[in-house]
C-alpha cells in the first residue's frame, strides 16, 4: 500500500479500510495474506522446508532421510541447538545434562496429581511444563533450560498418562536413552529394542519443521523478551489444535472409523460425499510427497502391517477422491497420516499422539527460541480496520 | 507467492478485526467504534468486555445478565486450587497466571472457544491472583463477593476488606483502558494459537507468557525500578543524562505505533496526578527530561510516553505490589484477548507463515565414531 492510499484511507475516504499499520514508517504495506501465507516471518538456520522439492534439511544442512535412520533424538537435539552433530564427548556430556534433568519438580509433580483423570493428557503438560518452569522473576532463555526442558517432557507425558490411567508415576531411569526411558516410564517394564528404535525415529523426525504454527508461536512469544518456559507452552497450546499437532490423534481415529482396509473405498466416498475432511492430507507448504511420510510409511509396513494395509488403501483411495475433487492441488499425504500408523505400531496410545509430537518438538521450539534472542524484535504486526466508522458516541445505559 | 522478510513483521497486515484500531497518526484507540476517551471513565469494565465480545454496549438487562455470569464463575476449580497450592510462594505470579489459567476451566472434550469461556476465564483470573498472592503471604485466600463488581473484588480479594470506591474506580478505569490494543503481540500469539483450531485456555496461556516479555507487558514494573533508582526529581536530569551515556534504556517512552502522545497515557497521568501525587512529582520531571534527552538524540522520532509509565503510579495508588501489574495488566487484557480468539475462529485460516533458509547447503552426515 502507497503513502497516498493510506492518506486517502485517513481522510474521509468512502472506503472504510483504516490499516492499524503496526509501523512508525510509511513505507510498502503488503497486502493482506490470510494465514501469513507466503509472508516471511523469521530468518532461520534451525531448518528448511523446502516444498517444492519435497526436502526437510534440519540445522547444518542435513536431509531428513540421512539423520533419521542413523541418529538419536539426543543427537538430533545437540544439532538443533548447536548447529552440528555432536562428538562421543559432546554426546556423552549432554547425555548427563539430560538425565538428571528429568526429574519433575514438587510443582510440576503438584500439577499432574491436581488433573482430574479425564483431562486431555496435552493439557496437562501444558500446566505441568509450565509449573515446571514456574520461577521468580523472568530467566533470560539459556541452552541449559532448553535441555532441561526438553529431558522432562517424556517424564511428564508418562506421568500424565499413568495419573489418567489411575497408576503411580514411575521414576526415570538413567541408563535407558531418552526413547527408551519415556516407554519405561509409561509401561514400567524395559522396551524392546525395536519399539525404542520406531519411537526414536519418530522423535529425530518430528524435531523441527521450519515456522510452524507452534514454533512460530514460540518465537512471538520470545520476541517480547519473556522466558523459555512461556515460549514452550505458548507452543504446546498451538500444537493441541487438530489443524496442527492434533492431527495424527485426527488420523488414526478416521483410520479406527474406517476399520479395515476393505471398507476404506466406501467410507471414504461417503465421507467425501457429506463434506468431511480426510485427516493426514494436505499440507500448507509440501507440494510433493512429505519426506517424512515416506520414511514413516515404510517404517509402518514393518512394525505396524496389520495397520499399514488398512492405511495404505485409504491412503490411495483418498489421493484419488481428492485429486478427482481437486485437481489443481498437489494434495499429497502429510505426515501425521502415517505417523498415527507408526506410533500405534510401537505400542503409544492414541490419546498420547500430540504429547509425542510436543516431546520431538519441544527440541525446535527451544532452538528456534534461542536463534530468536541473537537478534530480538519484537513480533507485533498490523491489522485492518472492519469496524464501525471510529467516533461513534456511547450512549447511556438507559438509552441503549 | 512469497515477500521479503519484514523484521518483527512490522507493518505486515496479519488480520482484519473490528475489535479495536489503533490509530497511531492521530493517536485514537478504538474500541468497536467507540473513542478510547469516551469509554474509560464512563464504563465499567464488564461493559468492555461486553462491548468487546458482542460488538454493542449491554443494555440493563444485558448487563445485569453478564455481571451475575462473571460473578458466579469467580470460584476456581479443585485442581486449579491444588496447582496454586503446589507452587512455590515465590513464583513470580505471571508463572502462576500462566499455570492456572492452563487447568482452570479444563474439559475432557477439546472445547471450541465461545463468548461463555470467555467469561468464565475472564472472571477466573483475579481469583488465581489473590489466591495466591495471600497464599504467598500466609493468609487465608478469601472467597469472591458476588454483589462487588469485577475491579472491586479484585481488590477485595487481595487485601481482605474493600477498597475506597475512589480506588476502585480508577482499577476499573485502568482496565477499560487496557482492555485491548489491536494486534500487539500476546494478542497476536493468542490469535496465532486458535488459528490451529485449539482451544480456549490454550490461546490465554500462551497470551500470559507473552505478555510476560519486558518489551510487551513486563514493563511497568521496570518503570517503577527506574524511578527507585532516580530517587527525586532534582535529580533525574543528572540521572538520565548518566544512563543515556552508558547505553541505558528509558523505561516507559517509545511504541511502534502511536506518532502522538499515547491516548491511554494521557488519562493515566490525570489520574496519577490526582492519587498518587508523590509519584507523580518525580515522574512528570522524569518524564519530561526524558522526551528532552530522546527528542534531541532523535528529532526525526515521536519518542512519547507510553502507557506502562502512568500506569505504575496508577496501581500503585490502588496498592498493588509491583509484582502484579503485570498480571493485572492480564486481567484487563484477557476481554480483548478472547475477543480475538473468537473472531480468528469465525473466520479462520492456519497462521503459518514462512521463513528464509539461512544455514549451509545440504550435505551428509558422518557417523559418530567418525566425528
Amino acid at each position: 500500500m502507497t503513502r497516498s492510499r493510506l492518506l486517502q484511507l485517513h481522510c474521509c475516504s468512502p472506503v472504510k479500510t483504516v490499516v492499524d499499520r503496526g509501523s512508525l514508517h510509511l513505507g510498502f504495506v503488503p497486502d493482506f495474506s490470510p494465514g501469513l501465507e507466503g509472508v516471511v516471518a523469521a530468518e532461520t538456520e534451525v531448518s528448511e522446508v523446502d516444498g517444492a522439492n519435497g526436502r526437510l534439511i534440519y540445522r547444518g544442512g542435513y536431509l531428513i532421510e540421512d539423520l533419521a535412520p542413523v541418529v538419536t533424538f539426543e543427537e538430533v537435539a545437540y544439532l538443533l541447538w548447536h548447529g552440528e552433530l555432536p562428538t562421543k564427548t559432546e554426546l556423552d556430556a549432554l547425555k548427563k545434562q539430560m538425565t538428571p534433568a528429568r526429574h519433575l519438580n514438587d510443582a510440576a509433580r503438584g500439577a499432574i496429581e491436581a488433573a482430574d483423570p479425564t483431562f486431555n493428557p496435552m493439557d496437562v503438560l501444558r500446566t505441568a511444563v509450565s509449573a515446571q518452569g514456574a520461577s521468580k522473576g523472568l530467566p533470560k532463555p539459556t541452552l541449559e533450560q532448553a535441555v532441561a526442558l526438553t529431558a522432562v517432557f517424556p517424564t511428564v507425558v508418562a506421568a500424565a498418562w499413568r495419573h489418567s490411567q489411575g497408576q503411580e508415576m514411575i521414576k526415570p531411569r538413567e541408563d535407558l536413552g531418552h526413547a527408551a526411558n519415556l516407554l519405561w516410564m509409561m509401561d514400567g517394564k524395559e522396551p524392546s529394542a525395536d519399539r525404542a528404535r520406531w519411537v526414536e525415529m519418530y522423535l529425530v523426525m518430528l524435531a523441527d519443521h521450519g515456522l510452524n504454527a507452534s514454533t512460530f508461536t514460540a518465537r512471538v512469544i520470545a520476541s517480547t523478551g519473556s522466558d523459555l518456559t512461556s515460549c514452550v507452552v505458548g507452543a504446546i497450546g498451538a500444537l493441541k489444535g487438530p489443524a496442527h499437532g492434533g492431527a495424527t490423534f485426527a488420523a488414526r481415529t478416521m483410520l479406527d472409523k474406517i476399520g479395515s482396509a476393505e471398507k476404506a473405498e466406501t467410507w471414504l466416498n461417503e465421507a467425501h460425499a457429506r463434506g468431511e475432511r480426510f485427516a493426514g492430507f494436505g499440507h500448507r507448504v509440501y507440494r510433493t510427497y512429505d519426506p517424512r511420510a515416506k520414511i514413516l510409511r515404510d517404517l509402518a509396513k514393518i512394525e505396524s502391517p496389520e495397520l499399514h494395509r488398512t492405511a495404505a488403501r485409504t491412503e490411495e483411495v483418498a489421493l484419488k477422491i481428492l485429486h478427482e475433487a481437486h485437481p489443481e492441488r498437489p494434495n499429497a499425504t502429510n505426515v501425521d497420516f502415517w505417523a498415527s500408523v507408526v506410533l500405534t505400531g510401537a505400542g503409544i496410545p492414541k490419546e498420547l499422539f500430540t504429547c509425542l509430537f510436543a516431546t520431538s518438538r519441544v527440541a525446535g521450539w527451544t532452538a528456534h527460541v534461542l536463534e530468536a534472542l541473537k537478534d530480538l524484535r519484537i513480533i507485533r504486526p498490523a491489522s485492518v480496520w472492519k469496524g464501525p466508522e471510529p467516533g461513534k458516541k456511547p450512549l447511556p445505559i438507559a438509552k441503549r | 507467492m512469497s515477500s521479503e522478510y519484514v523484521p518483527g513483521l512490522e507493518g505486515v497486515i496479519a488480520a482484519r478485526t473490528e475489535i479495536s484500531l489503533v490509530d497511531g497518526a492521530n493517536g485514537r484507540l478504538v474500541y468497536r467504534g467507540y473513542v478510547i476517551a469516551d469509554l474509560a471513565e464512563e464504563m465499567s469494565f464488564e461493559e468492555v468486555a461486553h462491548l468487546l465480545w458482542h460488538g454493542s454496549l449491554p443494555n440493563r438487562s444485558e448487563l445485569d445478565a453478564l455481571t451475575e455470569e462473571l460473578a458466579g464463575s469467580r470460584t476456581l476449580t479443585p485442581a486449579a486450587t491444588a496447582t496454586i497450592d503446589a507452587l512455590p510462594a515465590d513464583t513470580d505470579p505471571m508463572d502462576v497466571l500462566r499455570s492456572v489459567v492452563s487447568v482452570q476451566g479444563v474439559e475432557h472434550k477439546l472445547q471450541k472457544p465461545a463468548i461463555p469461556l470467555a467469561i468464565h476465564a475472564t472472571a477466573s483470573f483475579p481469583t488465581i491472583l489473590a489466591n495466591f498472592h495471600r497464599r504467598s503471604q500466609g493468609l487465608e485466600p478469601v472467597k469472591p463477593r458476588a454483589d462487588l463488581g469485577h475491579a472491586a473484588n479484585y481488590l477485595y480479594m487481595l487485601n481482605g476488606k474493600e477498597s475506597s470506591p475512589e480506588l476502585v474506580r480508577a482499577l476499573n478505569t485502568y482496565l477499560v483502558l487496557l482492555a485491548d490494543h489491536g494486534m500487539n503481540a500476546s494478542t497476536f500469539t493468542a490469535r496465532v494459537i486458535a488459528s490451529t483450531d485449539s482451544d480456549l485456555a490454550s490461546c490465554l496461556v500462551g497470551a500470559i507468557g507473552a505478555l510476560k516479555g519486558p518489551a510487551h507487558g513486563g514493563a511497568p514494573s521496570a518503570v517503577m525500578a527506574q524511578l527507585e533508582q532516580i530517587g527525586t526529581a532534582d535529580k533525574a536530569d543528572h540521572w538520565l543524562r548518566e544512563a543515556r551515556k552508558q547505553k541505558v534504556r528509558f523505561m516507559g517512552f517509545g511504541h511502534r505505533i502511536y506518532r502522538t502522545y499515547d491516548p491511554r497515557a494521557k488519562i493515566l497521568k490525570a489520574l496519577c496526578e490526582r492519587l498518587n501525587p508523590k509519584f507523580y512529582e518525580l515522574a512528570s520531571k522524569v518524564e519530561e527530561t526524558a522526551l528532552a534527552i530522546l527528542h534531541e538524540e532523535h528529532p526525526e522520532r515521536p519518542q512519547a510516553t507510553n502507557v506502562e509509565f502512568y500506569s505504575a503510579g496508577v496501581l500503585q495508588a490502588i496498592g498493588l505490589p509491583t509484582e502484579y501489574f503485570p498480571p493485572t495488566f492480564a486481567v484487563s487484557r484477557v476481554a480483548g484477548w478472547s475477543a480475538h480468539v473468537l473472531e480468528q475462529g469465525a473466520n479462520n485460516r492456519l497462521i503459518r507463515p514462512q521463513s528464509e533458509y539461512i544455514g549451509p547447503e545440504p550435505r551428509k552426515p558422518v557417523p559418530l565414531a567418525q566425528r
